[in-house]
């Protein structure tokens, strides 16, 4: 029965999505005409948060049959079994598609929770516009949910076993990459409610502007972190060593992070100056449309990858009508109020502003190179006009040159002045940075062979150099440092720190796939890598071999590695690579087959400054967190 | 506590919470749009001249900026639109109406959602036919008056070749829910298998109530064809089947309802409408099966033990297409299996292509194989060969 009850459940908080959405438009649009206008207009925040309980509650209910093993349950069957440990149990209820829109749905409630909690600085009616928009987003993965995919669909007859989940689902990373990814997701329905609400009342105002921006830094934080989980966990479950790998479905959260990259900068201008309404509207509406479009890429079944899910054209064809109508209804909407976005704010050519819409077409182009090399093979494979791949080779040609003037620019930005600038004084400014830039750069030109890590160490000597000069000179005139200024600081940072380390662990990584026999040798960067035998072994749910490779470097011992290849009990196979992990090089261990004789194929690994690439993005993330809670976002209201 | 208990308790807990919102409006804050957009005009001043102490701007355009942001104001507060006011409480009727809409909208929901999950919906990974009917036991020991659940329970049994204990659970169905045109076709085919395949006396009844239910049902069409045949009302079991070709959405149903209808056919062109002989001259194929047994087997300790020898698919379900059951000590050493032989009319032996012929000794002559049980498999055959197969039990 309980199953029931979260379908039940389900739908309820479906009617209060509709209602959200209804009411509140009701009482706003007949105004004083009617009496309980004013009341229907206030209902916009006990209905989310109706909306919101059932969705936990359905939530909960469904995490419970996992719990308790029904398999009665169709998905709790197909992705559940009693053999799996408790913890992947409860992370199994997002480890395939009709949990995890159940977990984007509630997340997108969370969302409006949050806004409708913490807006405290935002008149009433305007948060209720926005918690309109946002019930309607609702009302459409609600609708999805129920109608193509319920999570509670019984089985007639229930199996005594169910299935194995996916193997590579049972990890940590599970736990938390999709939740932090699907927070950035559905985070970008802030910024974009915000627009839409005001596009709807005709007031691209000052209000929507100052505090649409804290949600989209809370939103790209998320994203951050999540793109980033999912790069650490592709690292060490894929068991290929790699860190991203230019798969469609990555490119497909990849793209909303370039927009919203482009979009916090865009809105700090229009917030601060008035200018770039046009494009900062824009920016919010691709942005989720962008996320719109990366679920329909997984979830309509168009492309095979470890993150899609079953093929489904139904799903696909829901997606794509409801990508549709958002776009289209919302450009719409952008093309009904074009008018109101005049800005009459002049800015000359070396400004701020400048830089940051430099800054800003960059990014899109590059989100564009991206969006072309994900979509275009698709496009072929179904107009029959053949397959193509599009892989590393054609995104390192097109997205890197992008990539270059963008991350110049970034550090040049912040000296320039708003609205005017004289080219002596930036040049007065920067020229000893710049000076000391080129030294390191012809240091490292004059001592370094390889052109990729000559070109990373100028990039991240000038972006680094420049941020701590620009904090240092803001030390020396004592000014207010705000924490949106050190976010900016820290995020920058933490670009360069990415872009140092994907350079040096692409360029100077080594990779060997070789056969060993025991108490074999192999040398790798002053490593000796011992092979000292495999074993069999048991866990929970799964049987396999465990390899031991001794590592030794010198005659000093570092790490007696592991690495598993296991079996579980549906017979998927799965490797389980061994990482002697340092923030300076990582040493890498997978087994691969048996190859007779007692000897195994291996993969060995040495990946130089590895963990940069996750803790640039981590940077990046809590840069995006300081910059959200600046003080002006928190300034008490004047009452 | 039953389901729809559950559901109303959450309906009037949501209806509860929204009429107390509607009776109890949020208060709206003093902040409007306009006192907003003043206070962060204020607020954008006074950063513009932190800007300028901390060198973010020229002076030479300070004064410029200074005045946009005035500008901008005055933009702002000219769109500024009025919103609705605290003012008296909703009426009473638009209240019974927001009610009347949350009451109704998720429960006529619920009922549009489920509607359609009567047809059973497999699991990907199909169980075996004995952990099938545990499954449904085990339903059955908790919800005894499930007449769904006794339904699948006959149609898994029937499936298990325990056809009397099929007929049990369809019975129990029935008794529950004589209401459902599909179990009453399947308990009315498992009927007529379990009387030589004879359409009359209660078949005929149950057919006809199927009808009454569903005059369109194909499953029902068919079995009213062969009661008509029985009656040896021809022209009758005719339009039947022509009915149910059309109705039938299953290929593989219409093909055969097709290859029975155009036999039909040539045998009434034929003038040859002998009712009884008519389902006989659908018999075109046949297999002969020679079993040896070894001389072990010819002990007398073997005597009462059965002789399973049938014809099942060469993929597909397990379960046989034809079969004989013969006590060891009457078998002649030769069986010739026929469509007489089929267990469902619907899918006779001739109707097959290619199949395995098993010959299988079982203690307790049950369908289900036991781990005591010898058996021996023939490759896979063509029925149209009229084939002739010869099996060594080891």
């Amino acid at each position: 029965m309980l199953p029931e009850i979260g379908h039940f459940a389900l739908i309820i908080a479906l009617i209060a999505a509709i209602l959200q959405a209804i009411l509140p438009s009701i009482g706003l649009i007949v105004k004083a005409k009617m009496q309980g206008s004013f009341a229907l207009t206030q209902l916009s925040r006990p209905l989310l948060w109706m909306q919101f309980f059932w969705l936990l509650v359905a939530f909960a209910l469904l995490m419970n049959a996992f719990v308790v093993d029904d398999f009665s349950v169709k998905y709790v069957a197909n992705n559940s079994n009693t053999n799996l440990p408790n913890v992947f149990k409860m992370s199994a209820v997002w480890g395939a598609h009709e949990g995890s829109l159940l977990l984007w749905s509630l997340i997108l409630a969370l969302w409006s929770v949050a806004v409708s909690v913490f807006s405290k600085r935002l008149p009433t009616q305007v948060v209720n516009h926005i918690l309109i928009i946002l019930g309607l987003i609702s009302v459409g993965f609600l609708l999805f949910l129920l109608l193509t995919s319920n999570p509670f669909e019984r089985l007639d007859i229930a199996p005594l076993q169910g299935r194995e989940l996916n193997p590579l689902l049972q990890d940590f990373g599970l736990i938390i990459h999709p939740p932090m990814l699907y927070m950035g997701y559905v985070g970008m329905a802030v910024p974009f409610a915000f627009v839409l609400s005001s596009l709807l009342r005709g007031q691209l105002d000052s209000t929507w502007l100052r505090w649409s921006r804290p949600w989209t830094l809370v939103a790209w934080a998320f994203l951050t972190f999540g793109i980033t989980l999912g790069s650490w966990w592709a690292y060490y479950e894929l068991g290929w060593g790699g860190w991203w790998f230019w798969d469609p479905v990555e490119n497909a959260s990849f793209m909303p992070w370039l927009v919203a990259t482009a979009l916090v900068h865009s809105l700090s201008v229009s917030e601060k100056r008035g200018a770039f309404k046009h494009w900062t509207v824009l920016l919010a509406i691709t942005g989720f449309s962008l996320s719109l479009l990366g679920t329909f890429l997984v979830r309509s079944g168009i492309l095979t990858s470890v993150h899609s899910f079953a093929a489904d054209p139904e799903r696909g064809l829901f997606i794509l009508i409801f990508l549709t109508i958002v776009v289209g209804g919302s450009l719409g909407l952008y093309a009904w109020r074009a008018n109101l976005m005049r800005s009459n704010n002049k800015f000359a050519l070396l400004s701020r502003e400048s830089a940051l819409l430099v800054n800003n077409i960059l990014l899109v182009a590059a989100m564009l190179s991206v969006f072309i090399g994900t979509l275009y093979p698709l496009l072929l494979d179904s107009l029959n006009l053949g397959k193509i791949s599009v892989g590393a080779p054609y995104f390192n040609a097109v997205f890197v040159p992008i990539m270059i003037p963008a991350t110049i620019a970034m550090a040049i930005g912040g000296y320039l002045r708003w609205k005017k600038d004289q080219a002596g004084r930036v040049v007065d400014a920067m020229i000893h940075i710049t000076f000391v830039v080129a030294t390191i750069t012809l240091i490292a030109y004059l001592s370094i062979e390889n052109i990729y890590v000559i070109l990373a160490i100028f990039l991240a000597a000038w972006i680094v150099l420049h941020s701590l000069l620009l904090l240092a000179q803001r030390l020396r005139q004592k000014g207010k440092i705000s924490t949106s200024f050190i976010g900016m600081i820290v995020a920058h940072i933490g670009i360069a720190v990415f872009l140092f380390g994907a350079t040096i662990t692409t360029q100077y990584g080594v990779e060997k796939d070789i056969k060993m026999k025991v108490n074999e040798t192999v040398e790798i960067k002053g490593n000796s890598f011992i092979f000292r035998g495999v074993e069999r072994f048991s866990g929970a749910n799964y049987t396999g071999n465990k390899g031991a490779i001794e590592v030794l470097r010198g005659k000093q011992k570092i790490a007696i590695l592991k690495p598993e290849k296991r079996q579980y009990a549906t017979g998927m196979p799965m490797t389980e690579a061994a990482i002697n992990p340092s923030l300076l090089r990582d040493i890498y261990v997978a087994l691969g087959e048996p190859l007779g004789d007692g000897a195994w194929s291996l993969r060995l690994y040495y990946k130089p400054l590895v963990r940069w690439i996750w803790l640039g993005g981590l940077l990046i993330a809590i840069g995006a967190l300081l910059a959200a809670f600046d003080k002006r976002y928190r300034r008490k209201r004047r009452t | 506590m039953s389901l729809y208990i559950w559901m109303v308790i959450m309906l009037l807990a949501s209806v509860l919470w929204l009429i107390w919102f509607l009776y109890n409006p949020l208060k709206i804050d003093a902040l409007d749009l306009e006192k907003s957009n003043i206070e962060l005009g204020r607020q954008k001043q006074a950063e513009l001249e932190q800007d300028l102490q901390d060198g973010l701007i020229d002076q030479s355009v300070f004064a410029q900026a200074k005045d946009e942001i005035a500008q901008v104001l005055a933009v702002e507060i000219g769109q500024t639109t009025t919103y609705p006011q605290q003012q008296k409480s909703p009426t009473i009727g638009l209240i019974l109406l927001v009610a009347a809409f949350f009451l109704i909208a998720p429960l006529a929901t619920y009922q549009l959602l489920t509607s359609n999950e009567n047809a059973p919906v497999a699991a990907e990974k199909t169980p075996t036919l004995t952990q099938r009917i545990a499954d449904i036991n085990q339903r059955l020991a908790q919800t005894p008056n499930d007449a769904k659940a006794w339904r699948l329970l006959g149609f898994a049994l029937f499936e298990s070749n325990k056809i009397d204990e099929s007929l049990q659970a369809y019975q129990r169905s029935y008794q529950l829910d004589a209401k459902n045109a599909q179990m009453l076709t399947e308990y009315a085919s498992t009927l007529a298998i379990s009387q030589n395949n004879q359409f009359t006396g209660r078949v005929s009844t149950l057919v006809r109530e199927a009808l009454e239910i569903d005059k369109n049902l194909p499953d029902a069409l068919y079995l009213a064809g062969w009661v008509a045949i029985n009656a040896q009302q021809f022209e009758l079991a005719q339009k039947l089947w022509k009915k149910a070709i059309l109705l039938s959405k299953n290929k593989a149903d219409k093909a055969v309802l097709q290859q029975i209808l155009g036999e039909l056919l040539q045998l009434q062109n034929a003038k040859t409408p002998k009712p009884t002989d008519a389902k006989k001259s659908l018999t075109a194929h046949q297999v002969t099966i020679k079993v040896a047994l070894p001389q072990r087997l010819l002990k007398p300790e073997f005597e009462e033990h059965y002789l399973l020898i049938y014809i099942k698919a060469a993929q597909g379900r397990p379960m046989p297409i034809a079969i004989q059951k013969i006590r060891l000590k009457d078998f002649s050493g030769v069986v010739v299996l026929t469509d007489d032989d089929s267990i469902i009319p619907s899918r006779k032996l001739s109707q097959t292509s290619s199949v395995i012929a098993v010959a299988r000794l079982s203690k307790s002559g049950s369908a289900m194989r036991q781990a005591s049980d010898i058996e021996a498999l023939s490759p896979v055959i063509n029925v149209a060969d009229n084939p002739i197969v010869n099996l060594e039990l080891k």
